[in-house]
């Protein structure tokens, strides 16, 4: 097995008086690199501050944290020089043209200085700015901004890019360009990427892996990669006619189901069963179907399973319990 | 190749050291400090009074300029610690307006727009930020203060008697080493008003303040309580007691070397403890 990209053993942080980390243990990345990592978690969960912590900003009061080998805190230097930053907050030098912020930030991640300018337009034009490489980062828009901050995370080439909300404030479009730039960056750079996001859908495009914190700790570490992988299919059924015999006969084929009520069935299919042997089966025992909808637990049923908002996701519900819904959702 | 045509390559050649990173961050630094034209402006006043200085060396050692003239002449053009003193007074008010000017630009835009945790992802101290926006302003000082000093020193050397230099050797040293102490002063207290305020305006009138207004509070301390140790909360009151220590001249009245020394010392760590508290990345 590899190292991990990013490991963390019994971590406290705390800003002054108040602990914001309670002991947060997790090992992410451990496949290797070019993988994207999702941090997820409610405001106030602590994703900031674990961010922060890995970037050696906050002093863990207890435990450790490592990222590519190196302490965060202990060999905050080797850490840096090896990672990529994007921070949340629209920061940027106004009086600097594109091309020269660029160029200061790769020098002082340490590209030789002619190495600097050149990488500085060769990221530019690889983010979409190069037309607009030599305009001060005042005159440029809230998504040209976000653009050129992602640009001067990479513009090094580190081996650990750490994305604090990479596609906020972004138009529809741009939010798209940005997705495919994040799967740009693990797939054909082979860049680890770390994505702290409110927005779901974004993480569960991007990301291999995702993290959930909830007031100071991890509740859940999906492998999305591997749920992907192993495509456990979950599917709802509609019939008319009597499907007393339909259970056991999916059950026969490898598939769990749970009858609803009559006529309506959730079932999980096994990773090779097609689907066009449900419709066999069906007509088979003269029932005619009415609905047949496929999908898997999403990420934002795992999100609200971990936020102790979901007892369940449909998918473990469909797989031998009912599906239960707390009543304060 | 072009390099739009080219598309992104991760760079995984050899990385700078840390020294040449920090030349980076002291060049943008120094690029913001000279951007302004009104710097230039003040660059090329505060050449007037070296310039003044450097006549009245040459007059004063040029006899036959001023033979036949009345004797006291030859006293007030006399080149010794009085001289120095008075031009450092003068070129002192020069660099606290340039520090006023030039310093505000350094930290306060990266504050203004939440620059600094870009700073700080890197494997860039916050010493290494602020020894490099000191450096910058230092040069910069520097242009007003020891370098055209040193050069009168060396004028005067070149152009006096050969007794001149063995009865005031003190005057170089002391004027670079009094110079370089002042350079720090005026460079901790235009950063950290710098880090103080996000508006570059009222940074820089922030740093004015913060020399005229503690003279003036001194002299009132002084005139209420009829003592002499308001001086010491006076910067410039302060570093020239110490001046005076270093160019060998009398101490002004109230002021001991070890006194001024502690003033200043005390002054800079607090000016420490602001930077302290206000360069964080988050």
């Amino acid at each position: 097995m590899s190292q991990p990209v990013v490991e963390i053993e019994d971590l406290h942080v705390a800003l002054g008086r108040r602990e914001i980390l309670h002991g947060v243990t997790c090992r992410l990345g451990v496949s290797g690199s070019g993988r994207a990592i999702g941090l997820l978690g409610p405001n106030g969960a602590g994703k900031s501050t674990l961010i922060r912590t890995l970037l050696g900003f906050h002093r863990p009061s207890r435990g450790s944290a490592r990222v590519l080998g190196f302490d965060c805190h202990r060999q905050r230097r080797q850490v840096l020089e090896r990672i990529g930053y994007m921070p949340e907050t629209d920061s940027f030098i106004a009086s600097m043209t594109g091309v020269e912020f660029l160029r200061v930030m790769g020098a002082l991640s340490g590209l030789p200085e002619e190495i600097a300018l050149e990488k500085a337009h060769e990221t530019l034009f690889h983010v979409g700015l190069g037309e607009a490489r030599y305009r001060t980062l005042g005159t440029y828009s809230l998504g040209m901004r976000q653009m050129a901050r992602l640009a001067q995370a990479i513009v090094h080439g580190p081996e650990l890019v750490i994305l604090d909300e990479p596609t906020n404030g972004l138009d529809p479009s741009a939010r798209r360009r940005m997705l495919d730039l994040i799967r740009q960056m693990k797939e054909e750079h082979g860049m680890s990427v770390i994505v702290c996001s409110h927005l779901l859908a974004d993480v569960e495009q991007v990301c291999d892996e995702a993290v959930i914190l909830r007031d100071g700790a991890v509740v859940h570490h999906a492998d999305l990669e591997a749920e992907r992988r192993a495509n456990r299919r979950f599917v709802e059924l509609e019939v008319e006619g009597d499907d007393s015999a339909l259970g056991a006969a999916l059950g026969q084929r490898g598939a769990a189901c749970v009858r609803e009520t009559a006529g309506r069935w959730r079932i999980v299919l096994p990773p090779d069963f097609d689907l066009r042997a449900l419709w066999a089966l069906a007509a088979a025992q003269g029932l005619g179907v009415r609905r047949l909808t496929q999908r898997r637990d999403t990420l934002e049923e795992i999100f609200m399973k971990a936020m102790g908002l979901l007892r369940q996701t449909p998918g473990e519900a469909a797989a031998g319990e009912e599906v239960g819904i707390r009543g304060d959702l | 190749m072009a390099i739009y045509k080219r598309g992104y390559q991760r760079y995984a050649g050899p990385r700078a050291s840390r020294a040449a990173r920090l030349a980076v961050l002291v060049r943008d630094a120094w690029r913001r400090a000279t951007a302004q034209r009104l710097v230039t402006v003040l660059l090329a006043a505060s050449c007037v009074w070296p310039l003044l200085c450097a006549f009245f060396i040459y007059i004063a050692n040029h006899a036959e300029l001023w033979a036949g003239m009345d004797r006291g002449l030859a006293s007030i053009l006399s080149i010794d610690h009085q001289f120095m003193l008075t031009f450092m007074k003068v070129q002192a008010v020069f660099s606290v307006i340039l520090a006023a000017l030039a310093g505000p630009g350094l930290v306060s835009p990266d504050l203004a727009n939440q620059g600094l945790p870009l700073y700080f992802s890197r494997p860039v101290s916050r010493l290494d930020y602020v020894v490099a926006r000191l450096a910058a302003l230092a040069g910069l000082l520097s242009l007003v203060t020891w370098v055209p000093g040193l050069a009168l020193f060396f004028m005067q050397v070149s152009m006096a008697q050969p007794g001149w230099l063995a009865a005031n050797w003190r005057l170089g040293p002391g004027l670079a080493a009094g110079f370089w102490l002042w350079i720090a002063m005026v460079g901790l207290v235009a950063v950290a008003c710098s880090a103080y305020v996000r508006w570059r305006l009222i940074a820089g009138a922030l740093v004015l303040g913060y020399f005229f207004v503690l003279s003036g509070i001194g002299a009132v301390i002084n005139g209420i309580f009829r003592v002499e140790w308001g001086d010491l909360i006076n910067p410039l009151r302060a570093s020239y007691g110490v001046w005076c220590a270093l160019l060998g001249a009398p101490m002004p009245a109230g002021l001991t070397l070890p006194m001024s020394l502690a003033a200043l010392a005390l002054m800079g760590a607090l000016l420490a403890l602001v930077l302290e508290r206000r360069l964080r990345p988050v």
